[in-house]
């Protein structure tokens, strides 16, 4: 700026050759850049952004995970945990029979308890085995409310995911 | 346009090669970043690590950091900026050229990084060769991105304290990608996703450079 | 007198509504089935992250856009984009403490590695980004220019941080109110609940938004003022 100031009698810049071309430049970048906005959003996105993995899609690829640290993901069975000294050990489960046994070290979180969907961060015991050793249990909850008391509150449907 | 970025491609790569400021400051300080790398990881893992691809592209984002501002001081040189707006320059051509300069440059040290990780880190070499096209285009989005960001704060108080602020959370994708990218080359997985995104990139960073450098240049 | 009335009544009913979304949410509503008093959050957390994300940064987005638009080119476009950036990065940081807290008891971790609480981290670097930029150039107009080019630019992030729970599998939950299929995961009192404390936290946007608006236009005049008086100073030590 100073520079600019500084030069004596600058003689006017000529305008630009023609408006119109540049703004059909300007149409055009974005048009290339809608579309690569679409190519993104087509690629099924970035999947390997996701925190864990299910535990059906763990069950589908166990053989090429061998003892590979992972977070696996599932709902735990009623009726499975068991409170040990240095932890919890239970069942996940995924959709229909697919199910790992969760041998859990350290104190598992306020909200863990049965039906609840748990990400767990370890690795399975062995190449082969449906053990999984857990080093963390992370609780994730739901995006449901729900009333401890339902006959306090009065819910539209009733039906709550 | 194009003659312009050429022109403006050609002016910058001229300097560059005549103060080999690039040879002699830039690609030690990414070397010896990549020592520290090692360093920092202890001698039994920094050999093959899985983080080998990470630390490879944290120390390209630290070197693009410098180099931006390299390619920002040059703009800055008492006279430049006045011919450049006595030209007349299509500032989208100035963008294009400024940006084939700083890829070329990183094109450059990248190979010497990947040779240095290959030989430090013990990346394993076939993968790093499976890697070279995503990184490429990675290093290419990242030039796009760096000569919008460097134009972005060059000039003001602190220049080069202000640019990592707020270039490093845009190059954050990027290492993600590129990281992804070049992990799957060396243990197998999805490597032509992340490169698409990569490519997406590059695109979106043109484009969007092409529509706003000369609202940032014109004064 | 009507033109007055509006921004007289902003802050009354702001703390009203705050209020009461205090009152509802700790001492009315009740406890959730699986998360017990923790569910109490939810009339906090999410609010101020929609005041973070959309009210106040898209707030900022939007006159960035005008000011760079030549038709609607003006100072106060630029002065507003500033002012909401400063007050989104208050909410942005609330939003970041508010999660954590909740996260802590319920999922077991202050931080997870999650796409939507990295992105949302992200934005807030950039929001800081954005105040630093502001801050290194002395030029208005200048300034101006590249602080909203680089709004613009950071705002990319923001839709990123909405879908991050539908595109990826994230620990974070997914929406309650804005679904993909419309349905409400949440009902009753709860609902309503919920509701005043979107609206109290979107009008506490905007008094804090106005508040700071004045705050800059003085400091504005405070500068030339000084300016002009320094220069009169001078001017008499010149006469003597």
């Amino acid at each position: 700026m100073s520079s600019a100031e500084s030069t004596p009698d600058l003689s006017p810049v000529s305008p630009p050759k023609s408006s119109s071309r540049g703004r059909w430049r300007s149409i055009g970048v974005l048009a290339v850049l809608a579309l690569a906005i679409l190519a993104l959003l087509s690629q099924g996105l970035l999947h390997s952004l996701n925190y864990f993995e299910t535990v059906d899609q763990v069950l589908a690829k166990r053989a090429s995970l061998g003892t590979e640290v992972i977070r696996l993901e599932g709902v735990v069975k009623p009726g499975t945990i068991t409170r040990t000294s240095s932890g919890a050990s239970f069942v996940v489960t995924g959709s229909g029979d697919h199910q790992v046994y969760v041998v859990a070290h350290g104190s598992p979180p306020q909200l863990f308890q049965a039906n609840i969907p748990v990400v767990v961060v370890g690795h399975f015991t062995t190449a082969t085995s449906l053990t999984f050793d857990g080093t963390q249990i992370l609780v994730k909850h739901t995006a449901s409310y729900i009333a401890a008391h339902p006959a306090r509150v009065k819910a539209p449907n009733g039906s709550v995911r | 346009m194009i003659r312009t970025a050429l022109l403006v491609a050609g002016k910058d790569l001229r300097i560059e090669l005549r103060s080999r400021v690039l040879l002699w400051q830039v690609v030690p300080f990414g070397v010896m970043a990549l020592l520290l790398c090692g360093l920092a990881l202890g001698p039994a893992h920094a050999g093959n690590s899985p983080a080998g691809p990470g630390l490879f592209y944290l120390v390209t984002l630290l070197v693009t950091l410098l180099m931006i501002n390299r390619s920002q001081a040059v703009e800055r040189t008492s006279g430049t900026r006045s011919s450049v707006a006595t030209l007349g320059l299509d500032p989208a051509g100035v963008f294009l050229g400024k940006a084939l300069a700083l890829a070329v440059e990183l094109w450059v040290t990248g190979l010497v990084l990947l040779a240095g990780a290959v030989l430090v880190l013990h990346t394993a070499l076939h993968g790093a060769l499976v890697a070279l096209p995503s990184i490429a285009v990675t290093l290419g989005a990242l030039a796009a991105a760096g000569t919008l960001y460097g134009a972005l704060t060059a000039g003001g108080d602190g220049s080069a304290t202000l640019l990592p602020v707020l270039a490093l959370p845009a190059f954050a994708p990027l290492l993600i990608a590129g990281e992804r990218s070049f992990s799957a080359a060396l243990h197998g997985g999805a490597l032509w996703e992340w490169w698409v995104i990569a490519a997406v990139a590059l695109v979106a960073y043109l484009a969007v450079g092409i529509l706003l450098y000369g609202v940032l240049e014109e004064s | 007198m009507t033109k007055q009335l509006f921004p007289r009544l902003l802050g009354p009913v702001t703390l009203v509504l705050l209020a009461l979304t205090a009152w509802l949410g700790l001492w009315v509503t009740p406890r959730d089935a699986v998360q017990g008093n923790l569910v109490r959050l939810v009339y906090v957390h999410p609010a101020v992250a929609w005041v973070a994300l959309y009210v106040s940064f898209g707030t900022a987005t939007i006159a960035s856009v005008l000011y760079l638009w030549k038709r609607t080119r003006s100072i106060v476009m630029d002065r507003v984009a500033h002012c909401a950036m400063e007050v989104s990065v208050v909410f942005i940081v609330l939003t970041l403490i508010t999660g954590s807290i909740w996260g802590r008891p319920t999922w077991g971790v202050w931080w997870a590695w999650d796409a939507r609480l990295t992105s949302t981290a992200i934005l807030g670097v950039l929001a800081l980004g954005y105040l630093a930029l502001r801050r290194a150039n002395d030029d208005q107009a200048l300034r101006a220019r590249r602080s909203a080019v680089f709004a613009i630019l950071a705002a990319i992030n923001v839709p990123i941080i909405h879908f991050s729970v539908d595109w990826w599998k994230t620990l974070h939950q997914g929406a309650t109110v804005f679904t993909a299929n419309r349905t409400l995961l949440i009902h009753g009192l709860m609902a309503w609940t919920l509701l005043v404390s979107f609206l109290g936290f979107t009008l506490l946007f905007f008094w804090l938004l106005r508040a700071r608006y004045r705050l800059e236009v003085s400091r504005e005049r405070a500068l030339s003022v000084s300016l002009d008086e320094a220069l009169t100073l001078r001017r008499r030590e010149g006469a003597f």
